[in-house]
């Protein structure tokens, strides 16, 4: 019928997405080898490539990745226990949440790097004080997702619990958190990538051996920057790559919602 | 004491007081609420300061003064720790003291010139970045064709994380304020790509039809529906892209700077000023506030017709 | 059972606070439920149907007049009475069996009750659906899971809120034979169903008890001493169908429309 059609239109689709990238690495090619831009500035894009491999071969890239890998799964896992706790105790009591509620409010108008030099004071310049910065990332949109989550539970639901006269355990087991599980998962996908975020930040501003985020730091030090761009799409991939991760989990545990596509 | 007009009652047996009837019914908040209420009553009848029945207001009070339990009893274990010196007086200082230096930094002007040039960066790199944003996502939005060119570059870009930009940039625009600028701008540029972008999208097809009906052209439609319908979606793009902005303005300012808030902070984070430190900390989380509360005044303004139909 | 499992509701007084405004919604209402009768309520929307339902059910407290069952005041929900609402409410996050299941915790029913669950879906002719979620159910498959949910702890009474409300005529009607066909073969439940389509209150009850608007009173219980199945074009069924339209002003225009 009109498959051709319809391929014809995917192809046009197509080619309209690659066209940007593909002038974007044009520019780049010409500007970095006619050296418009001095190669301090602009790497060529082989150059890059190459450090790439570099990087990989002695070892570097995947030390350092698992450096900031450690930190961000302790953080992340600190965090999420806390913020998982006080969301559910916040959603499920009207009292908790009128006592804590506004503490949680105010102390999250403050820009979390503005914790960094509290943290770095309290906790001295090591892995500790990353891994609390990191955890504070997670823990906000945990709170937040989780207790959202709880408070949007349907009436119609808790009503079919009461008329089969569900006890308080079962009535969390199998009504409220199936039901805030969507929003929960949100809240742990946005404290993911928050985390990843703050690892990078807390590996540039505290003086740190080893981390992606080092590596970048000691690349601008040295102008090295070929070592800044390979730095950037590693730390970009990663990104994006844990998200993915989320979502596929996401999908597995919330295969009874319509899939919306 | 004036009893009759307390509504309390003493229940000896048990050891506590219980409110009457008619306090609870007058008041809308939970029990632990009325209690609140009611000891402050009691705490104010016995020093004779309020005789007679309590202002409504008080007693609608009666919720919010939960929330000042938790922070209350934190400022009181701050104090006592500092008091008796049970940990570092240069970890943690006395919180008068960290008044004392608040004081101190209002009145000399210290505070008002680095709250400024911090300002000052702020509204630059948000305007810039916000405005690009809106352009960007008014246009993605509006065209297909558009978003199909620009949209998966935008979107692949968006996966580095914005603190990793800070060497890059750094390396092509120096240390001075162009990068400071820049940087704050990116996290307005984004927040606001995407919300409109999603704002536009998600007008309603109803309203569209709408427009055809009244044969608009392409200005009016933009005008009188398009927008309007995108613009608490907007709005959002504006909250969320000013908190970034303000986030992104304490990491540039930790990077290379000679004043502004974020650099006092760092600053006297290195000479061990604790005091300093938390001040400042107290001064970026209100002005964070701030911002979020003038952008619900503005969202309040601009959503009017929303409100209507809410109550409704 | 006998009359000691009457059901029994006497001098019920029902109040909702609108904006601070006091407004009665259900008024003096008595009426009594002998065990294994089938009763339909039925009335113009918003006269207090659901309210009065969830009365029973026990979903709603703060209301003055005393629920009775076989000579026990009632108290909040029970599992010996099951429900059916309007909008089916089958949990999402459940497969079909599970939700069939949810009235089955418990140990007393650790080791039937796959086969409890199997009786059901089979009486309800939902068996190959078990592993289905609900979203891949049509309306009338999710209405009818929904009413093995309410019978699988064997409820003395079954309320049903409008069950059909939201299904096509034709599958409704479908329906309305099933229903009657669980009802009898359950043998001895009470069904109390409320509606708004005067045929299917004729078509499935012993009683059907008419209510008014506001605020929501009892006005008149008609019997339907018709022989099942019932012929909804025969003379008998027109006769009383006519005599429930005249309890709402109403002329039955259309009277053979269904015998096509
Ligand atoms: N929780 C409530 N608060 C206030 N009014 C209510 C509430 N529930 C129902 N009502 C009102 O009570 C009346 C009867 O409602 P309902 O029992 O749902 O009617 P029906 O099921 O007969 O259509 C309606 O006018 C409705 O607006
Ligand atoms: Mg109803």
């Amino acid at each position: 019928m009109s498959t051709k059609a319809i391929s014809l239109t995917q192809l046009q689709e197509k080619v309209r997405t690659i066209t940007l990238p593909l002038i974007v690495l044009l520019v780049w090619w010409v500007v970095s080898h006619r050296e418009i831009v001095s190669p301090h500035f602009l790497p060529r894009p082989e150059t890059v490539v190459g450090a790439f491999f570099t990087l990989v071969e002695e070892g570097i890239l995947s030390f350092n990745l698992k450096m900031s890998f450690t930190r961000v799964i302790s953080g992340f896992l600190l965090g999420i226990s806390f913020g998982l706790v006080l969301g559910i105790a916040m959603g499920l009591s009207r009292t908790v949440e009128k006592l804590l509620r506004p503490l949680f409010d105010a102390v999250r108008q403050v820009p979390m790097l503005g914790f960094i030099p509290l943290i770095i004071l309290w906790c001295g310049v090591n892995e500790t004080s990353k891994v609390v910065f990191i955890a504070i990332g997670a823990y906000y949109s945990v709170v937040l997702n989780t207790f959202e989550g709880i408070r949007s539970v349907k009436k119609e639901y808790l009503e079919v619990a009461q008329v089969f006269e569900f006890g308080r355990f079962n009535l969390l087991r199998k009504f409220v958190l199936p039901a805030a599980l969507p929003s929960i998962l949100t809240g742990l996908r946005l404290g993911l990538s928050k985390s990843w975020m703050l690892v990078v930040g807390a590996e540039l501003f505290t003086a740190t051996k080893g981390g992606i985020g080092s590596m970048m730091a000691e690349g601008r030090e040295q102008w090295r920057m070929e070592i800044v761009f390979v730095g950037i799409i590693i730390v970009g991939l990663v990104g994006f790559v844990l998200d993915q991760l989320l979502k596929v989990l996401e999908g597995r545990l919330l295969r009874w919602r319509k899939a919306i596509d | 004491m004036n009893v009759p007009e307390v509504k309390i009652r003493v229940n000896y047996n048990e050891g506590k007081v219980e409110p009457l009837k008619e306090v609870i019914e007058a008041s809308p908040s939970n029990s632990l609420g009325n209690a609140a209420v009611l000891g402050w009553r009691i705490l104010l009848d016995s020093f004779n300061i309020f005789p007679g029945p309590l202002p409504g207001i008080v007693l609608r009070l009666g919720d919010k003064a939960l929330g000042l339990i938790v922070p209350l009893l934190l400022f009181l274990a701050w104090d006592l720790v500092t008091r008796y010196e049970l940990t570092p007086p240069q970890l943690l200082p006395l919180p008068k003291q960290v008044a004392v230096t608040f004081l101190d930094m209002v009145r000399s002007g210290e505070l008002l010139v680095n709250l400024k040039i911090s300002l000052l960066r702020v509204t630059a790199g948000f305007f810039a970045g916000s405005f690009t944003g809106l352009v960007l996502g008014t246009a993605m939005g509006l065209s297909k064709k558009i978003e199909s060119y620009v949209g998966p570059l935008f979107h692949s870009i968006r996966q580095v994380p914005l603190l990793g930009w800070i060497p890059l940039l750094i390396l092509w625009l120096g240390m001075g304020e162009t990068f400071k600028v820049f940087f704050i701008a990116i996290g307005a540029f984004y927040a606001m790509t995407l919300n409109t972008f999603q704002g536009i999208r998600d007008v309603p097809g109803e309203y569209l039809e709408v427009a055809r009906v009244f044969e608009y052209n392409r200005l009016q439609l933009f005008r009188k529906i398009v927008f309007p319908a995108a613009l608490p979606s907007i709005l959002t793009g504006v909250r969320i892209g000013l908190s970034l902005s303000w986030f992104l303005l304490v990491g540039a300012e930790f990077t290379g700077a000679s004043e502004g808030i974020g650099y006092s902070i760092a600053w006297a984070r290195q000479i061990f000023q604790t005091d300093v430190v938390i001040a400042g900390v107290f001064v970026i989380g209100v002005i964070g506030l701030l911002m979020d509360r003038v952008v619900t005044l503005l969202e309040g303004y601009l959503l009017r017709w929303r409100r209507k139909t809410f109550t409704a | 059972m006998g009359e000691s499992g009457a059901l029994q509701l006497s001098n019920l007084n029902k109040k909702f606070t609108v904006e601070g405004e006091k407004i009665s919604i259900i008024e003096n209402v008595n009426l009594t439920v002998s065990p294994g009768e089938f009763i339909s309520i039925i009335g113009p929307s918003g006269c207090g149907k659901t309210t009065l339902l969830r009365m029973i059910i026990g979903l709603e407290s703060d209301y003055e007049g005393d629920i009775i069952l076989a000579g026990k005041k009632l108290n909040g929900p029970s599992l010996n009475r099951g429900v059916v609402f309007q909008d089916h409410r089958l949990l999402p996050w459940l497969t079909i069996e599970k939700n069939v299941g949810l009235g089955l915790e418990g140990k007393k029913y650790a080791r039937n009750r796959k086969q409890i669950i199997q009786d059901h879906l089979e009486l309800v002719g939902l068996r190959g659906f078990e592993k289905a979620y609900p979203y891949q159910l049509s309306g009338g498959m999710a209405q009818r899971a929904s009413i093995a949910r309410a019978l699988v702890n064997r409820p003395e009474i079954l309320l049903l809120d409008e069950p059909l409300g939201a299904l096509d005529a034709l599958t409704r009607m479908y329906m309305q034979q099933e229903l009657e066909k669980i009802w009898q073969q359950e043998g001895g439940i009470t069904m109390i169903m409320v509606t708004h389509d005067v045929e299917e209150a004729i078509y499935l009850s012993d009683k059907v008890v008419i209510m008014s608007n506001r605020p929501g009173k009892l006005k008149k219980t008609i019997p339907v001493p018709l022989a099942r199945p019932r012929d909804r074009a025969s003379y008998d069924f027109i006769k009383i169908k006519e005599e429930v339209l005249r309890e709402f002003h109403l002329q039955a225009e259309h009277q053979f429309s269904y015998a096509i």
